[in-house]
């Protein structure tokens, strides 16, 4: 196993499970201009359900995940019809929201613990291939990661630029009171986006629960790099946060070439100062 | 009543933890999410410094706000550019750095085995070993921070404050250097948390990372904004709410890793129905 190939992999497949968290953070707080930090809860929210179902209930695994996916697009759905939709409604500032969201994955993080436990446990059922690239090693999971996360991020894409959905999820991020005078049913449009963006962070999380395992406190450490990597591709942009997500995993993993892995948080959060310090509005600058 | 002294002095280090935070969040409005990272300073440094080098508790504890200030003299420059939505990210995310430094630097705080048989604190050859003495010391510390609190944000340097809060640009145009009051207060309380620290690290003589991570930072948070944001007096008794509220779910008899997350629920819900009814907290000044 040569060193090198296998950084670069590593670096690839931290980029793709970071930049599907980054998509859904920016896609939410593109629209609606708050920091939603119950966002990586839902991760482990998809992560749990797919435990559930195919471990308690025997589901295979095509299904498993997508349920798993859909259950967490609803619960974040849920989350902004009964508590972000009223703050939007009285027009609360944006630190109210960030409190509200820190509460909501206090809570939900707490109620996974009880119903899981807190213990480290693994999706995989342990028969997948691994295969040799130039030196390097990737498993079969991994290759759906990284193939998994193209997709999403291509259809995102097409959905925003496209769609007459992406219309007006546009709109709104420029101005919502003016969406709303032209028509646009902006609650409508945000309660979906908040299906889509949960869904994606499910999905991050049903993958990193195959790659390596899922416990309740997950969703923190997904998402503080994926508000790293919003933040240093340039917050609200969608294509921004990719670029940033892949940065963010070959530093982070070149970073540890010499140094032992558990600094790979400190690495990045090193890394998120330099920008605030330097380049505060990130890479592409919105 | 062994039980009501141990919940008098858990009431008095929240106490003076909540206050410290009061200054950063409540008087000068900037969202910290990190005040848990200072307080596992203050008690890292006393707990290294008394097990290791047999120092006395009272001098630890200048070191350790020593420690706490630099450290956050370091995160705060970068920080204290930037108000709402980025300091708070930004504090949140040096909390989780702090926590995998006490977790991972393993020759310095042995990491997750934690570091035990830390001395009660001694001054002239008087020990508060038992626990009425060490009340009456954490009653003192708490006393003297309210005091101090109250005369920081009275001054004209906390009227300052009030002001950056209410309108940052306005008070830049009068020619303060705003960035500047913005990291000094964040950095008094970091020292003010590393009292805390100290004072829990000797109380409880053991310590280990668990006990500074981020859902103690939001906890923190939780109580002050539950007391009422901006009032030294709304912190304390945010401070006496929250901690013997749990109590109470003790008596109910979940098991205790259940009560754990029962009691994270419980936080986690105050600030959520907090928001969405009383955004000021009972006896707030201030409304985020």
């Amino acid at each position: 196993m040569n060193i090198l190939p296998q950084l670069i992999i590593n670096s690839i497949i931290a980029g793709s499970i970071y930049s599907l968290v980054a998509l859904g953070f920016n896609l939410i707080y593109g629209t609606t201009k708050f920091f939603n930090l119950a966002h990586g809860v839902l991760a482990a929210i998809g992560g749990y359900a797919v435990f559930y179902l195919t471990k308690s209930l025997d589901l295979p695994l095509i299904p498993s995940v997508i349920i798993g996916m859909l259950v967490a697009g609803l619960i974040g759905y849920l989350i902004d019809k009964s508590v972000f939709r009223v703050l939007r409604k009285r027009k609360a500032s944006g630190m109210v929201f960030l409190v509200a969201s820190l509460g909501i994955m206090t809570a939900l993080q707490a109620v996974i613990a009880i119903i899981f436990s807190s213990q480290f446990q693994t999706l995989s059922t342990g028969s997948f291939k691994v295969y040799e690239i130039g030196g390097g090693v990737i498993t079969q999971v991994q290759v759906i990661i990284l193939g998994l996360s193209i997709l999403i991020m291509f259809s995102l894409v097409i959905l925003l630029k496209f769609t007459r959905f992406g219309k007006a999820v546009r709109a709104i991020s420029d101005d919502e009171e003016v969406s709303k005078i032209v028509g646009i049913d902006t609650n409508k449009i945000i309660g979906r986006i908040f299906f889509i963006g949960s869904a994606i962070a499910g999905l991050s999380g049903i993958l990193v629960g195959f790659d390596t395992g899922i416990e309740p406190g997950m969703g923190l450490s997904l998402l503080l790099k994926g508000v790293i990597a919003s933040i240093i591709g340039g917050i609200g942009n969608v294509y921004g946060g990719v670029l940033g997500a892949f940065l963010l995993g070959f530093i982070e993993n070149f970073g540890i070439w010499k140094i032992s892995g558990e600094w790979k948080d400190a690495i990045a959060f090193g890394v998120l100062l330099i920008f605030l310090l330097f380049r505060p509005q990130g890479i592409i600058k919105k | 009543m062994e039980y009501f002294i141990h919940l008098g002095v858990l009431v008095s280090i929240y106490a003076i933890l909540a206050m410290s935070l009061n200054l950063v969040v409540g008087y000068a409005g900037l969202l910290s999410i990190t005040q848990a990272a200072f307080y596992g300073i203050g008690a890292y440094a006393s707990a290294i410094l008394i097990t290791s080098y047999g120092m006395n508790f009272f001098l630890s504890i200048l070191i350790g706000m020593a420690i706490a200030a630099l450290a956050a003299f370091i995160i705060g420059y970068v920080l204290s550019k930037f108000d709402g939505d980025y300091f708070a990210l930004g504090s949140f995310g040096f909390n989780i750095i702090i926590f995998s430094i006490f977790l991972n630097w393993q020759g310095l705080t042995r990491g997750p085995l934690g570091i035990p048989g830390i001395d009660r604190p001694s001054i002239l050859g008087f020990t508060f070993s038992d626990n009425i003495s060490f009340l009456i010391l954490s009653v003192l510390f708490a006393g003297a921070i309210y005091f101090i609190s109250q005369f920081i944000v009275n001054s004209s340097f906390g009227r300052v404050l009030k002001a950056i809060r209410e309108d940052e640009k306005a008070i830049q145009i009068f020619g303060y250097k705003t960035h500047w009051y913005k990291l000094i207060i964040f950095m008094i309380g970091a020292m003010i948390a590393s009292i805390a620290g100290s004072l829990f690290a000797s109380y409880i003589t053991f310590i280990d990372p668990s006990s500074f991570n981020l859902n103690e930072s939001i906890f923190i948070l939780s109580i002050i904004i539950l007391g009422g944001l901006a009032n030294n007096k709304g912190a304390v008794w945010g401070a006496v709410f929250l901690i013997l509220l749990p109590e109470a779910l003790r008596f109910v008899g979940f098991p205790t890793d259940v009560a754990a997350q029962m009691r994270q629920i419980v936080y986690g819900l105050i600030l959520v129905f907090l928001m969405l009814y009383r955004p000021q907290g009972l006896m707030g000044e201030y409304k985020l």
